[in-house]
């Protein structure tokens, strides 16, 4: 069956370019078939049957050569991936004018969601590297689709920094290829166990990790991020930043940690240290910026920042704080991206600058940010504040007090950029020449107030949600 | 009579504050009716309690914290005093505040008042009493508070003073608690040595700042030119200084067991005795009608504390009979005040002048009560001065100058109230009348009072005073005229030298107003007086001073605080965001070598160990 996750979408976009490409009106009903096949995917996913993943396919199962295996993680990381690009559809219909544009968007974006699929899905570090560098292409891509001279430059960026980053990681797949024979996660781990002490090997993991680090876009691997992030489509930022960088860097890095290497301190530490450092440049960073985007892109370097410090733990609570915080941050910024295509395209800039006191032309965006900013800064009962607590907990827990107390700390300085941004944008006296604005369509509206739903809602429902779908991912450490 | 009727006092006030506060605006006299009505209820009711013995105790809320009241031979007489004031001050006040928009809550305040005032003199439980007592102390900020515009900071000041001397005493009723076992008033029996002697300065303290004496007395003089004028006549004047000393007679003589010559005792002469001279040097100099009073209300409180601290009986008897005489005259000189006020459109002493043959009754009124405050013979204040003038010769001669002393300055301050404001050229063209009816009839009433308790001195003295001090007074009899010959000889020549004293004054200087100014500007005390009237000694002022000092060394460090997180902390963060944006420029090549970089530092670290 995971197969399945992998065949339906690359079907749905064989049979989008065959069938739907005839005419403009098949062309539109392309929207309903992606929403369709990530709605699917969704639904799969929080009800994750067993007996519907468990089963073999046969047959079907060996058009692909590549053994999957779902676990609660991969779940997650199914809902998140599906959510985001669900809202990364409705922007795009909002925002692009033109059906063909539109078309090819959504034939990226499922392409983009395979890629991503497969990341959550594979065992063997080959195969990573391959759905890896799926998602990475169409992204490349899909920043680049306005064909401006600012969303060329930014992807141009990201995939020089991701050449870079394959580089890395191909380097070290041969290297760990070649102690251990095989490609498989099992077979790594034993062999990184057995070699504990070999320079060559250790290098591969510390070139592994820096690679993830580039793709998940840490400080001081981040470079090409606010750029890119800036620079592409409103949709593809909710993407990029929902969900992109997070299967590809992020999940990633749980994955390979925790399945390579276990109880590793070193790589602990980096990870802290790493995660730390994001948290405040990142924050710091956002403070000074003047693009709502932009600084929804620093944001977003801090907010991963800690993740990482959670996964930093080693510990089953820090390892579920920051899955949780993983799963949070994917609603609640793309929930925000989505406010800022909104913004973006009732006024015509994502300069704050020029922005103030939309709130009362925009009473829901304004509304639905708010709470996201909220959920962000950790206030309670949002759901951004439980798993910050848990990460916060769980350093605790460790004995790294100095982290915990960072962690605390940088929460204020998240406080500091949202309520100035908060201040610029949305609230206070509405800016001249905006009084015409009007608020955003209403399948826009209805992304930002079911994404805003689930940031409360999980906040509010934090025990059932944690013990249900977060604490079991507590298996892949077990394994 | 069942054991219930000592409820009514507090009952009756109580219903009456409600009634006025559901009486509809609308209604003409409405307020006036229930006001008079019920304060009139009141004496009726303070008339037929007099002198019956009741007592009632309910368990309250534990610890020995009982409801009970005593209603005995000094509470009744209290009650029937503060009834009497109360009955005439509300007529006086129907005139003399009608169209006030303020008459209705002053209304309400006196009822309440006058149920605290009961409350607290009937309660025989010490924690009960403190309920009423601080009760009176928010009636007394709510009427304070309905005067002119600057009346809410001479209101806070009241509350301020009063409401620190009251911890003074709550402080001594649970040491009271701790050393006798029981806050029932009646059974406590202490001695002034060790801890006792600390809550007997405590709760003294309480009792005479209740009663104005310095140094609580500060608020007084600024009440009197900012709160409504009948409450200076209702509360300062009277009900407190009945409240006030009768604790104060409570604490010295049934709950604390002193010897006359206990340094207890001393202190209280030696309090009294500083009162009444600084209180009346101040009262020599002002020049507002009510301030120049107030001062008085101060000075005086001086001789009830003398009286009572002497503890011979002569003393204590005169102490009793002079807050009784003192309540009467000064509340009838404050109704005065207030017809002139009312009038004369002034109480300012340099633009009044000349009004007592417009104003006749008023004035005649005024002759007799300042004539009793000055100890002029036959009036009341004359026989209860010369008995605390005979205890505190028996005590020591030096308490009787300084009585004696505050006695000249009084006089000589009340001829030149009298002469400036009734008598002279009169001042501007406005023609004065005479005052309507229902503020004349409450100054005739205690004016006459204050003459038949003075002719007929027997009848305050044998029915109110005497029998309150029961066993101790066995024997004596103060009644009639003064024993002795040489204190009243005394007494003539000193009021004949503050007669001449104030011819020369105002030989000296021409005006009637500056009769006094040899004495203001006299080399020295000029200069304490300069500082005195800048309020340097207020000891009010004095702990606003301290308590800035300390608001300011705090408001450094919160603007410290302040400091750090607004100016340091924004620059600190604004410092390290200019950096982060300025290593940012958009220049791929140098983010690849930051992640190049990095990861070689990684990877160094993950292989340093082998």
């Amino acid at each position: 069956m995971p197969s399945l996750m992998i065949l339906i979408p690359l079907f749905g976009v064989i049979i989008l370019n065959l069938v739907f490409a005839v005419n403009s009106r098949m062309k539109k009903a392309a929207f309903w078939l992606a929403l369709a096949i990530f709605s699917l995917q969704v639904v799969v996913a929080v009800f994750h049957h067993p007996a519907l993943w468990n089963d073999s396919l046969g047959r079907i199962d060996s058009f692909l050569n590549v053994s999957f295996f779902v676990d609660h993680l991969s779940f997650i990381m199914f809902i998140c991936i599906g959510m985001v690009s669900i809202a990364s559809l409705f922007v795009a219909r909002y925002g692009m004018k033109d059906e063909d544009d539109i078309f090819k968007f959504i034939n990226l974006l499922i392409m983009a969601s395979i890629g991503m699929s497969g990341i959550v899905m594979v065992k063997d570090i080959f195969s990573l590297y391959v759905f890896m560098e799926i998602t990475a292409v169409s992204s490349f891509l899909l920043i680049a689709f306005p064909r401006s001279l600012e969303s060329l430059e930014g992807s141009f960026k990201y995939l020089i920094l991701s050449s870079i980053a394959t580089v890395l990681m191909l380097t070290s797949i041969g290297i760990l290829f070649l102690a251990a024979g095989g490609t498989d996660f099992d077979a790594i781990a034993a062999a990184i166990g057995a070699s504990y002490e070999n320079a060559l090997v250790l290098a591969a993991i510390g070139l592994f990790i820096c690679g993830l680090f580039i793709k998940g876009g840490l400080v001081p691997f981040h470079g090409w991020l606010p750029d890119a992030y800036t620079a592409a489509p409103a949709p593809v930022s909710v993407l990029l930043a929902g969900v992109v960088t997070k299967s590809a860097g992020i999940y990633t890095m749980i994955r390979i940690t925790t399945s390579l290497l276990p109880h590793y301190q070193s790589v602990n530490n980096i990870l802290m240290l790493v995660g730390t450092i994001s948290i405040f440049a990142g924050a710091l960073a956002a403070i000074g910026q003047d693009n709502f985007k932009r600084m929804l892109a620093y944001s977003s370097i801090s907010q991963m920042g800690y993740i990482i410090l959670g996964l930093g733990t080693g510990t089953i609570l820090g390892i579920a704080g920051a899955v949780f915080h993983l799963l949070n941050h994917s609603i609640f910024k793309s929930l925000l991206f989505v406010n800022s295509a909104a913004v973006e395209k009732e006024i015509g800039t994502s300069d704050m600058n020029r922005m103030g006191g939309i709130s009362q032309k925009m009473p829901v965006t304004g509304t639905t940010s708010v709470i996201a900013f909220l959920s962000t800064c950790g206030i309670p009962p949002l759901s951004g504040f439980w798993s910050k607590v848990i990460i916060v907990i769980a350093l605790w827990q460790a004995g790294q007090y100095a982290y915990a107390s960072l962690a605390i700390i940088a929460s204020i300085i998240t406080l500091a950029y949202f309520l100035s941004m908060q201040r610029r944008v949305f609230f206070g006296k509405l800016r001249a020449g905006l009084e015409n604005l009007k608020d955003a369509e209403g399948g826009v509206l209805t992304v930002s107030v079911v994404l805003a739903a689930l940031t409360i809602g999980i906040g509010i429902f934090f025990p059932f949600v944690f013990n249900t779908l977060i604490l079991p991912v507590k298996e892949i450490l077990v394994r | 009579m069942t054991a219930n009727v000592i409820f009514y006092p507090i009952i009756v006030p109580l219903v009456t504050a409600l009634a006025l506060l559901v009486t509809p605006k609308k209604m003409k006299w409405g307020k006036e009716i229930v006001a008079i009505a019920g304060t009139a209820l009141n004496l009726l009711l303070a008339i037929a309690l007099f002198k019956s013995n009741i007592y009632f105790s309910a368990p309250w809320s534990g610890f020995g914290i009982d409801f009970s009241l005593k209603l005995y031979q000094f509470s009744s007489f209290i009650i029937l005093a503060a009834a009497g004031f109360a009955f005439l001050i509300t007529l006086y006040s129907t005139a003399s505040l009608f169209n006030k928009d303020y008459a209705k809550p002053f209304y309400v305040y006196l009822a309440l008042s006058l149920l605290m005032v009961n409350g607290a003199v009937l309660a025989d439980n010490l924690v009960l009493m403190l309920f009423f007592w601080e009760g009176l102390l928010v009636t007394l900020f709510g009427m304070i508070t309905i005067g002119n515009k600057h009346a809410f900071k001479t209101a806070t000041k009241a509350f301020i003073i009063v409401g620190i001397s009251d911890l003074f005493m709550m402080v001594g009723i649970a040491l009271v608690a701790y050393l006798g076992g029981t806050i029932t008033i009646s059974q406590i029996n202490l001695t002034t040595a060790g801890l006792g002697g600390l809550a007997f300065i405590f709760l003294i303290i309480g009792a005479i700042s209740k009663a104005g004496s310095m140094p609580f007395h500060s608020w007084i003089p600024d009440a009197a030119i900012d709160a409504p004028l009948p409450f200076m006549a209702i509360l300062p004047a009277s009900l407190e200084k009945l409240l006030g000393i009768y604790f104060l007679a409570r604490i010295s003589l049934d709950m604390f067991e002193l010897n006359v010559h206990s340094w207890a005792s001393t202190t209280l002469m030696v309090v009294g005795a500083i009162t009444i001279l600084l209180a009346v040097m101040m009262a020599l100099v002002q020049k507002d009608y009510k301030r120049l009073l107030s001062y008085h209300a101060i000075s005086q409180v001086g001789y009830m504390i003398l009286g009572i601290g002497t503890l011979v009986p002569v003393g204590i008897v005169g102490g009793l009979f002079h807050m009784i005489n003192h309540a009467m005259y000064k509340s009838c000189l404050f109704l005065t005040g207030g017809s002139v006020e009312k009038q004369a459109g002034t109480t300012d002493l340099a633009k009044l002048g000349g009004i007592a043959k417009s104003m006749p009754v008023t004035f005649i009124c005024f002759i007799i009560a300042a004539a009793s405050i000055s100890g002029v013979p036959p009036f009341n204040g004359f026989f209860s001065k010369e008995l605390v003038y005979d205890g505190a010769l028996e005590r020591g001669m030096i308490f009787y100058v300084a009585a004696i002393l505050g006695s000249f300055l009084t006089a000589a301050s009340f001829l030149k109230l009298g002469h400036a404001a009734f008598l002279g050229k009169k001042q501007g063209n406005a023609e004065v009348k005479e005052a309507p009816m229902r503020m004349l009839i409450p100054m005739i009433t205690i004016a006459s009072l204050c003459v038949l308790f003075g002719l007929w001195n027997a009848l305050p003295l044998n029915n109110l005073i005497q029998p309150i001090l029961g066993k101790r007074l066995e024997g004596h009899n103060f009644s009639g005229l003064p024993t002795n010959a040489l204190l009243v000889i005394a007494t003539v020549v000193v009021l004949a030298l503050a007669l001449l004293n104030h011819i020369y004054g105002v030989k000296k200087t021409g005006k009637a107003l500056k009769a006094t100014d040899h004495i203001r500007y006299a080399p020295l005390l000029g200069h304490l007086y300069d500082m005195a009237e800048k309020r340097f000694f207020d000891p009010y002022n004095i702990g606003l001073d301290i308590v800035n000092f300390f608001a300011k060394i705090a408001a450094w460090f919160d603007r410290a605080i302040d400091w750090v997180y607004n100016i340091l902390v924004v620059n600190a963060a604004n410092l390290v965001t200019g950096l982060i944006k300025r290593l940012h420029t958009g220049n791929y090549g140098s983010y690849i070598i930051w992640s190049l970089a990095s990861a070689a530092v990684i990877l160094i670290f993950l292989i340093r160990a082998i």
